[in-house]
């Protein structure tokens, strides 16, 4: 039966090769292109067989050829299907070659294969054969197109499905990585970005426009595109990119706003990890931004204290009621400034004046907390000083000086306090860091007396003994002269008994 | 002397038989010469000792001698008792002035040749009392159970550790345990206050005694003026207000260290906290600390550090029978290639003190 077969297949390929012979070059795509396989169909599309290139660019061999024993023939180079990392070696022949690119006309970088190596999916995969991925994986193998060719996988509109060919099969990428989520796609598509990339909004984010390409480094490696000291620079190379968000009508100062606030001061300047970038209040995959009724909860994964409190205060129904934001209403979003008693009290650059009218209640209730927060920090402040003092001066005040934690927490929890708008409770608070303030102001104190006291003591004793010291070398010097008188002393004869 | 007095005394001489003490403290005399003023180091160093006797005793009122309250134990002295601090900074200063002074002391007898016939047993005894001098400044430097003192006394017992043969057994001994701990602190207490003590009086005493038996050295070239007219004072009073006088004075010192200097107490020592930079010993142990920093990792075939503290080991015993092996002592000459040799550790001993301080 095969036998039978292979004449029928032979005889197609010859016929079809007396047909065509004298119009193509590449003999290998026109018997193949005769037998209808699938990649010769492919290729006819491919951007390699556009710019000339011939099935033997590949897979090696003799394209010139008819005859299919030299065309083939491995002594002639042929190597048939190339796998493993011999593929990605295959297509850096000529894309890391910069002359062979430049002669086929191509601009596009010479660095791919590189990059690749150097990538997450450059390791080698669990086969244990080959690396991860191979040029192949993202671009496909006969039917290659440019990247802007809608057709390409790795088009803007392809690539999140591309992409998600593994990373959304839980099997596959449980073997790399039991703890990478596999939902990114589904996340995406409820994304600002995905709903729009949706409809053929080809200038929004996709996985390469934040992971990278070639390059994709895993989220914890330092020179990765998204790791958190670089995310936020990551999103602003479009957010803060006036011209690029024209049509979108959104503010594009949101990296420099960000870059001042606390949290941005915090991860960019400190490297504080812990601090949020972007994707901590917008989500990553899903990145939305958060709506006025879940932007207390967003805060609230950090500030759990805060927004538990205030979700408990009189002002949780005032905000819903206005269909205000709780927490950006009074500390901004961006730009969030460390909060200070400033933002607390009916001063003009207080928060609370903002809707509290003078003369009301809660106007007064608001003034009082400031002054119970600001008695706090004064005595606070006090203490510092003194305990700081009586160190400087070399007192030993390590009990006093560990309690100022204590003054600090109680100005902290104080601070949380003040979101559950209870002076009561309040009030707790300060009288409890207070009185830890008033102990310490105390101990600093005495320690500055005792300092002086000991240098006052130290001049009586010293002027003591020194009075004692004359008085002894008097002394001597007049039993001496006695002796001297009285011929009994300094010199009389010896035989070196003692030495 | 009053009536009583004198019924006093003459009760007391019946039992006692101080009349005979009365003529020896009468005939004493001490020489007086040029290097004179050296004689006055041991009186000092006695005086410091007693100083530290004292102190210390006071500070055992309060002192806890555990890794959970030693540190709490001192804070509390320094910040609560009344005087308490004082007692600790003139405790910690006269213990460092006492090592000074004994230096001072041990280096004057080598150059004036004092330890030659027949003071071989004093020098010997006096370098003993030097080496648990030494042991009292190593074990109190624990004690307080701060940061700086308990990494120093981690590395100082490893150098112990590295002696061949005896070395790992001792640093377990003065451990306590592989690691310094609660057990190491409670060891260096029971050691600084009550073993070194003890053998530090016994050897005292006899060193004292012997001084009074021998009296004092004489330089070579004074000791060998036969027949010649020699300066000398009495011991009591002349020479005993004068010592007297030197007390006084350095008590002054100690007094206006104490306060304008006060002994910091540090942080609490943390076994698991990394070691802070810039851990030193104390300053009198300087000079070894350097000289191991600066020893190569190997020589031939030995460790580097072996090496070093084996030197070190042999060069302080030889520096301790040195009455036994000067062998132009006898001959009452001047051994001019031991001065040049003393000399050469005294500026070394500075010049490592001095890079170790700096550094």
């Amino acid at each position: 039966m095969n036998g039978i077969r292979r004449w029928i297949a032979l005889g197609a390929l010859v016929s079809c090769l007396i047909v065509t012979r004298a119009a193509s070059a590449d003999e290998c795509l026109t018997c193949h292109a005769a037998l209808g396989d699938k990649p010769s169909t492919l290729f006819k599309a491919d951007i390699h067989h556009v710019k000339g290139i011939t099935c033997a660019g590949c897979h090696g061999g003799d394209a010139t050829s008819s005859d299919m024993e030299p065309a083939m023939d491995r002594k002639a180079g042929f190597i048939g299907k190339p796998n493993g990392d011999s593929i990605s070696v295959l297509c850096a022949r000529c894309h890391s070659d910069a002359q062979q690119m430049k002669r086929l006309h191509s601009s596009i970088p010479t660095g791919q294969l590189e990059l690749l190596q150097q990538s997450v999916h450059g390791n080698l995969a669990t086969s244990g054969k080959s690396r991860i991925a191979q040029c192949t994986t993202c671009h496909g193998s006969h039917g290659i197109v440019a990247v802007k060719d809608p057709r390409s996988p790795v088009h803007p509109r392809n690539v999140v499905a591309t992409c998600t060919r593994c990373h959304s099969n839980a099997t596959y990428i449980r073997s790399y990585n039991p703890s990478l989520p596999v939902d990114q796609r589904e996340k995406y598509l409820t994304s600002v970005h995905g709903t729009r990339n949706a409809v053929g909004d080809l200038k929004v984010a996709e996985c390469a426009s934040c992971h990278g390409s070639h390059n994709i480094l895993p989220p914890k490696d330092v020179k990765s595109s998204i790791y958190p000291t670089n995310l936020p620079k990551t999103c602003a190379k479009c957010h803060s990119d006036a011209d690029y968000m024209k049509e979108y009508g959104i503010p594009t100062n949101q990296f420099e706003q960000y870059a001042k606030s606390v949290h941005g001061i915090a991860l960019l300047e400190h490297n504080d990890l812990g601090a949020p970038a972007c994707n901590s209040c917008h989500g990553n995959h899903g990145a939305m931004p958060p709506g006025v009724e879940s932007i207390s909860k967003v805060c609230g994964t950090c500030h759990a204290l805060n927004s538990e409190l205030f979700s408990s205060s009189p002002h949780k129904k005032a905000f819903d009621d206005l269909n205000v934001p709780e927490c950006e209403s009074c500390h901004g979003k961006h730009e969030i400034l460390v909060a200070t008693s400033a933002l607390l009290g009916t001063s003009p650059e207080a928060v609370c004046a903002r809707c509290h009218v003078a003369g009301t209640k809660s106007f007064d209730e608001a003034g009082m907390m400031r002054r119970l927060v600001d008695t706090l920090e004064t005595s606070e402040s006090e203490a510092r000083m003194l305990v700081e003092e009586a160190e400087q001066k070399g007192m030993e005040i390590g009990e006093a000086k560990f309690r100022l934690r204590d003054i600090r927490q109680a100005r902290l929890e104080a601070r949380t306090m003040v979101h559950a708008f209870n002076e009561e409770r309040l009030r707790t608070i300060i009288g409890k860091g207070l009185t830890v303030a008033a102990w310490a102001s105390e101990e600093g104190r005495q320690a500055i007396d005792d300092y002086y006291f000991r240098r006052v003591g130290l001049g009586v004793s010293t002027l003591i003994i020194t009075i004692l010291v004359i008085a002894l070398y008097l002394f001597i010097r007049r039993i001496e002269r006695q002796q001297r008188q009285r011929g009994t002393v300094t010199s009389h004869s010896s035989h070196g008994s003692t030495s | 002397m009053s009536r009583i007095g004198k019924a006093l005394y003459q009760w007391l001489d019946e039992r006692l038989h101080l009349d005979d003490l009365v003529t020896f403290m009468d005939k004493k005399s001490v020489p007086v010469h040029r290097g004179s003023i050296w004689y006055y180091f041991g009186g000092v160093t006695l005086f410091l000792f007693i100083i530290q006797v004292f102190t210390g005793i006071l500070l055992l009122l309060y002192y806890k001698g555990s890794d959970q309250l030693a540190f709490e134990s001192i804070q509390f002295l320094m910040s609560k008792v009344s005087f308490g601090w004082l007692i600790r900074s003139v405790h910690s200063w006269s213990a460092n002035l006492f090592v000074l002074s004994a230096v001072i002391h041990m280096f004057s007898v080598f150059f004036e040749r004092a330890y030659r016939f027949p003071r071989e047993l004093t020098w010997l005894t006096g370098m003993l009392m030097f080496f648990i001098a030494l042991g009292f400044g190593f074990s109190g430097y624990l004690l307080p159970w701060n940061e700086l003192a308990f990494f120093a006394t981690k590395v100082g017992t490893e150098i112990v550790g590295v002696v061949p043969v005896v070395g790992k057994p001792l640093m377990v001994l003065l451990r306590g345990g592989e690691e310094v701990s609660g057990a190491t602190l409670s060891r260096f207490f029971g050691f600084h206050v009550a073993v070194l003590p003890g053998l530090f009086v016994v050897l005292l005493s006899v060193h004292l005694i012997m001084v009074q038996r021998q009296g004092m050295s004489e330089p070579l070239e004074e000791g060998h003026q036969q027949g010649a007219r020699r300066n000398t004072i009495p011991f009591f009073p002349n020479f005993l207000l004068r010592d007297m006088l030197l007390w006084l004075i350095v008590l002054n010192l100690l007094a206006i260290l104490a306060v304008f200097f006060p002994w910091e107490l540090g942080k609490k020592a943390d076994a698991f906290a990394p070691a802070p930079a810039g851990i030193k010993p104390e300053w009198y142990f300087l000079f070894m600390f350097e000289t191991l920093k600066r020893f190569p990792a190997k020589v031939l075939v030995v460790e580097g550090e072996v090496l070093g503290v084996l030197l070190f080991g042999v060069a302080g015993l030889l520096w301790t029978l040195v009455p036994l092996w000067d062998r132009k002592r006898d001959q009452g000459r001047r051994n001019r290639v031991l001065m040049y040799v003393g000399i050469a550790v005294v500026v070394y001993i500075l010049v490592f003190t001095i890079i170790g301080w700096l550094a």
